[in-house]
Formats: structure tokens, sequence, C-alpha cells
């Protein structure tokens, strides 16, 4: 593998809430890399703090202990510029088209409205639904509503893609498929995805990297390289490799599930 | 027959009656006026009416104007900031619940018999609902979407103004509608109660003379008011919120 520049540096960050006075440590001393145009999974049971580590990587959550470090700077606030982020619900506008919802992040910045079309056509049309623009919210499936959030994650042609979750309220079917499409989209866009979820073949199936979290205080407890070819098809989630990473994740996940 | 049919069915047929009823002389004209008696009090006394109504259209038009904003106003500042909608919330609704007619004569002590009172009244009336739902509208607003906007680079002012107002927006629209009626009906029976001028003014003078006709030219007066103002805000409410229940549908299937 050849070295590549570091996008996104977490150093020993943690997360403490505090509640009636007892300390809830929802994230402890996590530390890792992610390298440009790398695709890094975060895999964990339910609660085990993975939305909340990306929360903080995206600067929505304060981080209580450590650094996080984008493009080498501290982060202290959102970076709509290097970070883009698609959420588990697409939370699109509902009075907004999609062409609109996709510009709605150039709109706050007051960018020239004939640049901010073609720049939301261009985009539509990378995530398959040019023909969809004029669309609203409610009159599209859920599948394309998370195309179109993808579609605003990445309006600003940010360096880095952070996705909670993105396609855990579809169904399996469609699930399937819109990882084969983010693949797409990512190869042709060569981003840096951080991607949380809770399915390990979803997981294995995307990643370069998957970090295997566990709970109570949540911590990454093992970082796994896959070593699978890309382009990826689906006949390799039946393989015997896949299936050794597979259970050695469960391993590690189900040690506290008792 | 569709529900718009059966409607417009029934309020013919309870006007076919009224007219039958008044036509075969079943009914005492002082207790209920025949339409010819409404149909005289208008040719004879349109220009008094037309002045009443202008007079309770102007009170009506800037208790509206001031309610409206000053209602919209504290339940978007209140709803902004967490601490004051604790504070405020349960004040607007227990205002909310007091008959606000019986502050009336203190009213009347502190601003005389004339238009102000009306205006004063009218606002009071339709100030605490538009408040109270304004509030609620806002904080019932999904933060999630406020973590997108915030996440997309909008300022504190852009996620309030353009994502959470904007989605409460029809909420705070309902508020307007039962407001605006609270409204109406407060200036009404404000110029009922004690005034010189105005619809509730002649439809309570001519109560005292027995002029049936003339009362019920009030009162269809009054209605007509309603019925535009109701028109207006409905169809108002229709076109910014048709995505409302669209997405309450997506939301419980999810």
């Amino acid at each position: 593998m050849s070295t590549v520049s570091t996008v996104i540096e977490a150093r020993a960050i943690g997360r403490v809430f505090s509640h009636d006075g007892a300390e809830f440590r929802a994230v402890d001393d996590v530390s890792f890399t992610v390298g440009e145009g790398e695709f890094v999974a975060i895999v964990g049971p339910s609660g085990c703090g993975k939305s909340t580590l990306l929360m903080m990587i995206a600067g929505l959550e304060p981080v209580s202990a450590g650094v996080c470090l984008i493009d080498g700077e501290p982060l202290r606030a959102p970076q709509p510029r290097k970070v883009g982020m698609v959420f588990q619900d697409a939370t699109l506008l509902p009075w907004l088209t999609a062409a609109e919802n996709v510009e709605f992040p150039l709109s706050l910045t007051g960018e020239a409205r004939e640049a901010r079309r073609s720049r939301a056509a261009a985009l539509l049309k990378l995530v398959g639904l040019d023909a969809f623009s004029e669309y609203y919210p409610h009159q599209l499936s859920g599948g394309m509503k998370q195309r179109v959030a993808i579609a605003r994650g990445l309006v600003r042609d940010p360096r880095i893609l952070l996705m909670d979750e993105p396609f855990a309220a579809l169904d399996e079917q469609h699930r399937m498929k819109m990882g084969e499409e983010l693949l797409r989209i990512w190869t042709e866009t060569r981003k840096s995805v951080v991607f949380v979820t809770h399915s390990l073949n979803e997981a294995i199936y995307l990643s370069d990297v998957v970090l295997v979290m566990r709970t109570r205080p949540g911590r990454i407890v093992e970082r796994i390289a896959i070593e699978l070819p890309r382009p990826r098809r689906f006949e390799m989630l039946g393989g015997e490799y896949v299936g050794r990473v597979r259970n050695r994740i469960w391993e590690l996940i189900s040690m506290e599930v008792t | 027959m569709t529900p718009r049919a059966i409607r417009i069915l029934l309020i013919a047929g309870l006007f076919a009656v009224w007219l039958a009823a008044s036509a075969l002389g079943w009914t005492n004209p002082i207790i209920i006026a025949s339409p010819d008696a409404l149909v005289g009090a208008l040719l004879k006394d349109f220009p008094r009416f037309a002045e009443a109504l202008s007079v309770t259209l102007v009170e009506i038009g800037a208790s509206i104007a001031i309610g409206w904003a000053a209602g919209v106003v504290v339940g978007l500042v209140a709803g902004r900031f967490g601490a004051l909608a604790g504070l405020a919330a349960p004040i607007l609704t227990s205002a909310f619940a007091v008959p606000l007619i019986v502050l009336y004569p203190l009213l009347l002590a502190w601003v005389g018999i004339g238009w102000p009172s009306k205006i004063l009244f009218g606002v009071l009336s339709g100030f605490f609902p538009i408040a109270l739902n304004t509030l609620t509208s806002v904080q019932r607003v999904d933060p999630r979407f406020a973590v997108m906007a915030r996440a997309v680079g909008a300022t504190e002012m852009q996620i309030f103004v353009r994502v959470i107002a904007r989605l409460a927006l029809p909420g705070i629209i309902s508020g307007l509608r039962v407001g605006t009626a609270l409204t109406v009906i407060g200036v009404v029976v404000t110029e009922m109660l004690a005034s010189t001028a105005g619809l509730g003014y002649l439809i309570s003078y001519h109560t005292t003379l027995f002029d049936t006709g003339h009362v019920y030219l009030g009162i269809a007066l009054a209605l007509l008011v309603v019925l535009v103002l109701n028109y207006v805000l409905g169809t108002l409410e229709k076109r910014l919120g048709a995505w409302r229940v669209v997405q309450q549908e997506a939301g419980q299937a999810a």
C-alpha cells in the first residue's frame, strides 16, 4: 500500500456526558487516522458511541478530551467546505425540490444562482437523479432521498464525507443497491469516507478499513484492514475471507453482548 | 356524493327551511326574522351598516396587525430559547384559559369606550393562542434539521430563520387562524357590550328595538368577515404547508 496523506486524525478523543452528577463516558480515548481517498467503516453495537464519535469528527459535538485534526488543523466548529455529512434520516427540507435541497448549503453563503444551479445539476447526475431534480422530498422514495442527501453532502466538494448509518432505514435490497451506488460515487470522486453502520456485511463490503467499537466506555478495540480487491462484488460476501473477518468482528462485539 | 356537495346541500336545506317557515308564517318575526326583513334592512339602512362595517373592519384590521406581530414575535423568541419557553409556556397556556371578557370593564376604565378599547381587547383575544401555537410549533421542529443545517455551515441565525421557523410555519398559521377568529369575536362582542359605533353596536342597538331584520343583517355581515378571513388563511396554510401531511404520514411509516 502506498503512503497517502492523512486527512483525519483523531488523537485520544473522548466525550463525557454528565447527568445528575453522574458521569457517562460515551467515547473514551479513541485514536485513528483516515488517509486521503480511504473508505473507513466504524462498526459496533448500538449505544457504543459510534454516532457520537462521528459527530465529534464533524465538529457537531464537542470533544471532552483529546483533539481531532482535519487536514492537520485542530477542529473547533463544523467545516462545511472540508467535510460533507449524510445522516440516517435524509433531513431534506420538505418545501424545497431535490435540486434546491442540494443547493441549500450554497445558498447559505450567497453563491450566485447560476453557479448553484449547475452545481446541483451535476451532483444530481452523479447520484443518478437528474430526472428528479424538480421533485419534492415527499415524492421521492427513501433511497432517492438518501441520494439527494449524498449530493447535498458533496455540493461544496469537500475532501471528506461522513456518513451516519445512511442506509439503516432502507430495506435490505435497497441497502445493497445503495452500497453499490456509493462505491461508484466514491470511485468517481475519490473522497475520504467515514461510514458508521451496525451491519457487518455492509462495513466489509464497502471499506478499506473497519474500526470495531465496543461499549461502556465506547472505544475502538480493533482496526481491521479489508484485503479484498476492488471493484467489490456481492459474491465476495460469501467467500471464506469475508466469513473469517465477519466472525472476528462478531467475536469482538459479542464478547459483551451476553 | 362528495363532502363538499353534502355541505352545500346542508346549508341550502337550512336556508330553504328558513324561507319556507317565514313565508308560511310559522315563525314569530321578532324571534326569527324573515328574509325580506333582512333585505328590507339592507335597502333602508345600507349607509349606516356600511359605515359600521368599515369601523369594525378597521378595528379588526388593527387588532390583527398588532396581535399577529406581537404573538408571532413572542412565540418565536420564547421558542428559540429553551429556558424562556419553559417560563412562557405555562403563562401563555393559563392566560389562554382565562375568559378575557371579565377584564373588559378594566380596559374600558383605562382607555374609554371608543375604538382603542376594542382594538386592545381584539389584540388580547388573538395574542395568546398565536403566541402559544408559535411557541409549540417551534419547539416541535425535529432537532435533526438543526443539526443538518449546522453541518452544512448555517449560522445560528440562518438555522433559526431559514430552517426552524420555516418548518414551524404551518403550525404558526394554524395559530393565526384561531387567533384571528377570536380577535373578530372579541371586537364584535366588545362593540356589543359598550360602544357607539361598529357592527356589534348596531346588532345590540337593534336588538333592544326588536328590529330582528337589522340584527340579522349585522350578524350576516359579521359572519361574512369571518368567512373571508378564514378563507384567506386556509389558502395560505395549504400553500405553505402542503408537504406537512405527507411528511407526517411518512414519519409514522418509518
